[in-house]
């Protein structure tokens, strides 16, 4: 995954960018694969007391200790059962590993950066605070997320 | 420290401590006053306050052990400023904040000026724009500040001392009674500055070392003379570093030195300490790799042929053996004598019992207790804290001890001792001790704690380290504003170690901090609470107790057991971490903490004991009270690791409010 990224220049004139799309509740959102560690299938997970409401819990990725934030709380959705199909996406923030618990996620793809609008602001929902735009591919829709938004230790909604 | 090219006061060997010290508190400095820039006019946020008084608080106290006095007199005033801003007597307008990022600049200055061995700018101006600031707030205080001036004024420079040149001429000889390189220093330590060794070549292949000394006891030099030592005067001569002849030191090192101990080297790698903890990381994996094993092997006894299971399991068991040497092998290679904390405190009691009017005599023990490198970096502050404290606050005047039929010299004791798995520092002093009812008092006007309640030794502690707490209605060089205390407790704990306090009154106040050997492995004790496993430091562990329900009483809003003859309170940690616990009729309760401080906490049911690696939670989502770090049993999974003493501190906070509102 890394190589791919590696790969790929930082400043073409037309620049795309690569980036790792995963579904959460149904919808399909993106992050850059440059953030992005690496994606790993995902058994138990260690509940940690009286950690905020969307941190799943904690497990352990290459040896270092991370936390995993369950992103359907996160958007304010109903939690749902870790299955066979459940990644971990671990992403790299600043100094800081953060794991991004998703429903799936199998697909790595190039979008233009052309093809990503900022959101409107008519888009409501949780995760709407944690957009950083809309792409369109074809007749697909995906939100790319913000990283730093989304691993922030106070909600943006609650705050 | 090296032999060569030495041209400044002893002091100066911790320099590149202190710049790299100063350097991490000006940044956090500076990101305070950026956050206080933003909110000018408005509220304050208070962390940025607290941070940026905390920060000239420590550069105080690092700058005044280095004897940068002007860096020291800055960060005073600054933090004098900050106080009546926290205090509600002075507010922050654009103007007084331009002269408080002025006066950071100069005490920026100041740091560079030393680091570059120039003489540092002039202050003055600036400190008595920080005194008119101060005073703005507070005509009252103003007196108080202006006399505390005098006192951080540098010391008398030391005057009738002379310049010698001392020549030690090492042989077997002198080796054999025990008078080597490093004894002669340190005599020399004691009787006056050394400004510089330098390491000479002597025709023929000898060495001989000359030392830059000042000292006024020529009386002692002269006695010295049979020990090797010779002596001349040194008036005149340039500083001593330009006479280095760059050829020599070179040659020096160039030559093989067949006797290590006569050139006064000595066969001592230095290894960064990352280094280190890589190779306490692999054991670690090893370790774990191991239970693995130990695991898959106890799966496949019943198919594996009787003798070969017996051999497998003689060489796990040889194994483990080797990875517990390994793994004490590695420790003790990062294990560090204490004495790198001790060393420094000589000074520090001189001075300050020299500005507080007082006569100190301090007591050493144990400098040779090891403890683990990190430890021993993050320990210097906390005990540093400490001994101010027992000076300002402990040791009484020389005449209020001669009422009290006290010798009028206090003593302060600073030892270290190894008990098991944990090393304890001890502080103690043969004061006053801490005056509980002005302690009461003043915990009672700040909210701290409710008129009705009693006191403790836990309680006691409990005030002392909150923040803001103080009991000097005026702050002074030493300590007393209020933040230190916190500093301690939250190191001390942050560390897995534990804080208590003992004070009698008129006799005086003993602290106790209790730490790990070392972090990276530890003994645990593993509890089951619902589905969910967890590990308890066995050095906070003292000991493990069957509990019957029926035999618990619930009083008020406490549990209690009987115990060895009285009661022990108790806590569920289900209910603490709000987590479904089946209902049983037996439990399993770990009791920690001694006297009054003892607490049980209970648990499902205790899995039993072993070795865990310990990880570090650093991320703040995951950075909850009461539990200190993470680990693996071997399935991958993580398994919390408990901090005790913060579940304690939790819960008598908790049982406190609890007091407090039915009171």
């Amino acid at each position: 995954m890394s190589e791919t990224s590696v790969a790929v220049p930082e400043s073409t004139p037309t620049a795309t960018q690569t980036y790792i799309l995963f579904g959460v509740a149904g919808t399909t959102y993106a992050i850059k694969s440059q953030q992005v560690l690496h994606i790993e299938m995902i058994e138990h997970v260690t509940p940690v007391p009286n950690a905020p409401a969307f941190v799943e819990g904690v497990v352990f990725s290459r040896g270092q200790v991370v936390p995993v934030i369950n992103l359907r709380a996160r958007f304010g959705f109903e939690r749902g059962a870790i299955t066979l199909r459940s990644r971990l996406l671990v992403v790299q923030h600043e100094t800081r590993r953060v794991g991004l618990l998703a429903d799936e996620s199998r697909e790595f793809i190039r979008i233009s950066d052309t093809a990503i609008r900022p959101p409107q602001e008519a888009i409501g929902g949780l995760s709407g605070n944690y957009l950083e735009g809309v792409a369109s591919l074809g007749a697909r829709i995906v939100l790319v997320l913000n990283v730093r938004e989304l691993v922030e230790t106070v909600p943006t909604a609650l705050s | 420290m090296s032999t060569s090219g030495q041209d400044r006061p002893f002091a100066d060997g911790f320099m590149d401590d202190y710049f790299a010290e100063a350097d991490e508190h000006m940044v956090a400095v500076r990101r305070s006053l950026l956050a206080l820039e933003g909110a000018l006019g408005s509220t304050l946020p208070s962390s940025a306050l607290e941070d940026l008084f905390r920060s000239f608080h420590s550069l105080k106290g690092i700058s005044a052990m280095v004897e940068l006095h002007e860096a020291e007199r800055l960060a005073h005033h600054m933090e004098s400023c900050l106080r009546a801003v926290r205090q509600g007597r002075l507010t922050l307008t654009s103007a007084s904040f331009e002269v408080l990022v002025d006066a950071v600049r100069l005490l920026e200055h100041v740091i560079a000026t030393r680091r570059a061995s120039i003489p540092p700018p002039s202050i003055d101006a600036m400190v008595e724009q920080l005194e008119t600031l101060g005073r703005s707030g507070d005509e009252q205080s103003h007196a108080a500040v202006a006399s505390q001036v005098q006192t951080a004024t540098p010391p008398a420079p030391t005057a009738h001392r002379r310049r010698w040149r001392v020549t030690f001429v090492p042989s077997p000889y002198l080796v054999e009674r025990g008078i080597k390189i490093d004894s002669v220093r340190a005599r020399l330590m004691q009787i006056g500055n050394v400004q510089s060794v330098i390491p000479k070549v002597l025709p023929g292949g000898g060495i001989s070392f000359e030392f830059d000394l000042q000292t006024n006891d020529e009386a002692q030099l002269a006695r010295w003379h049979d020990d090797g030592l010779t002596y001349e005067p040194l008036e005149g001569l340039g500083p001593a570093s330009a006479a280095v002849d760059e050829a020599d030191t070179a040659a020096i090192q160039e030559r093989p030195l067949t006797d290590l101990t006569l050139a006064g080297a000595s066969n001592v790698v230095r290894v960064d300490l990352a280094r280190l903890d890589d190779l306490m990381r692999l054991v670690g994996d090893m370790v774990v790799t191991r239970s693995r094993l130990e695991d898959t092997l106890r799966r496949v006894e019943a198919h594996v042929p009787f003798q070969d299971w017996r051999s497998l399991q003689d060489h796990n068991a040889r194994l483990e053996r080797n990875l517990r040497d390994l793994r004490e092998a590695v420790m003790r290679v990062r294990l560090v004598p204490v004495g790198e904390i001790f060393r420094r405190m000589p000074f520090v009691v001189r001075d300050l019992a020299r500005d507080n009017g007082k006569r100190v005599r301090l007591e050493l023990t144990g400098q040779s207790t090891e403890i683990d490198k990190f430890l021993v970096e993050r320990m210097m502050d906390p005990v540093l804290h400490l001994v101010r404290n027992a000076i300002s606050h402990g040791i009484e005047a020389p005449e209020a001890r001669i009422a009290a039929g006290k010798p009028a010299e206090g003593t302060i004791r600073l030892s270290a001792t190894t008990a098991g798995e944990t090393v304890i520092l001890e502080l103690g002093d043969d004061g006053s001790g801490i005056d509980v009812a002005s302690v009461m008092q003043r915990a009672k006007s700040l909210g701290l704690v409710t008129p009705e309640e009693g006191i403790d030794s836990r309680v006691l502690l409990d005030i002392i380290c909150a923040s803001g707490f103080s009991t000097r209605d005026e702050a002074d060089r030493a300590s007393g504003r209020g933040v230190g205390m916190a500093v301690v407790r939250d190191t001390v704990e942050g560390l897995g170690g534990i804080l208590t306090v003992e004070s009698r009154p008129g006799h005086g106040t003993t602290f106790r901090m209790t730490l790990p050997l070392t972090l990276a492995i530890t003994d645990a004790i593993i509890a089951h609470i619902g589905d969910q496993i967890f590990a308890v430091p066995q050095s906070a562990v003292r000991e493990v107790v069957e509990v019957d329900a029926s035999l618990l009483h619930a009083f008020e809003n406490n549990e209690l057991m009987p115990y060895r003859g009285g009661t022990l309170p108790m806590v569920r940690l289900s209910d603490m971490f709000s987590m479904p616990s089946a209902a049983r009729a037996r439990h399993h309760a770990i009791v920690v903490g001694t006297g009054p401080a003892a607490l049980g906490l209970i648990v499902d049911r205790i899995a039993g004991q072993r070795e865990v690696v310990v990880k570090t939670i650093t991320d703040p989502l995951i950075r909850v009270d009461g539990v200190s770090g993470a680990t693996e049993l071997g399935d991958g999974r993580v398994v919390l690791i408990l901090d005790i003493g913060a579940l304690s501190r939790t819960r008598r906070q908790h049982a406190r409010v609890i007091a407090g509102v039915s009171a």
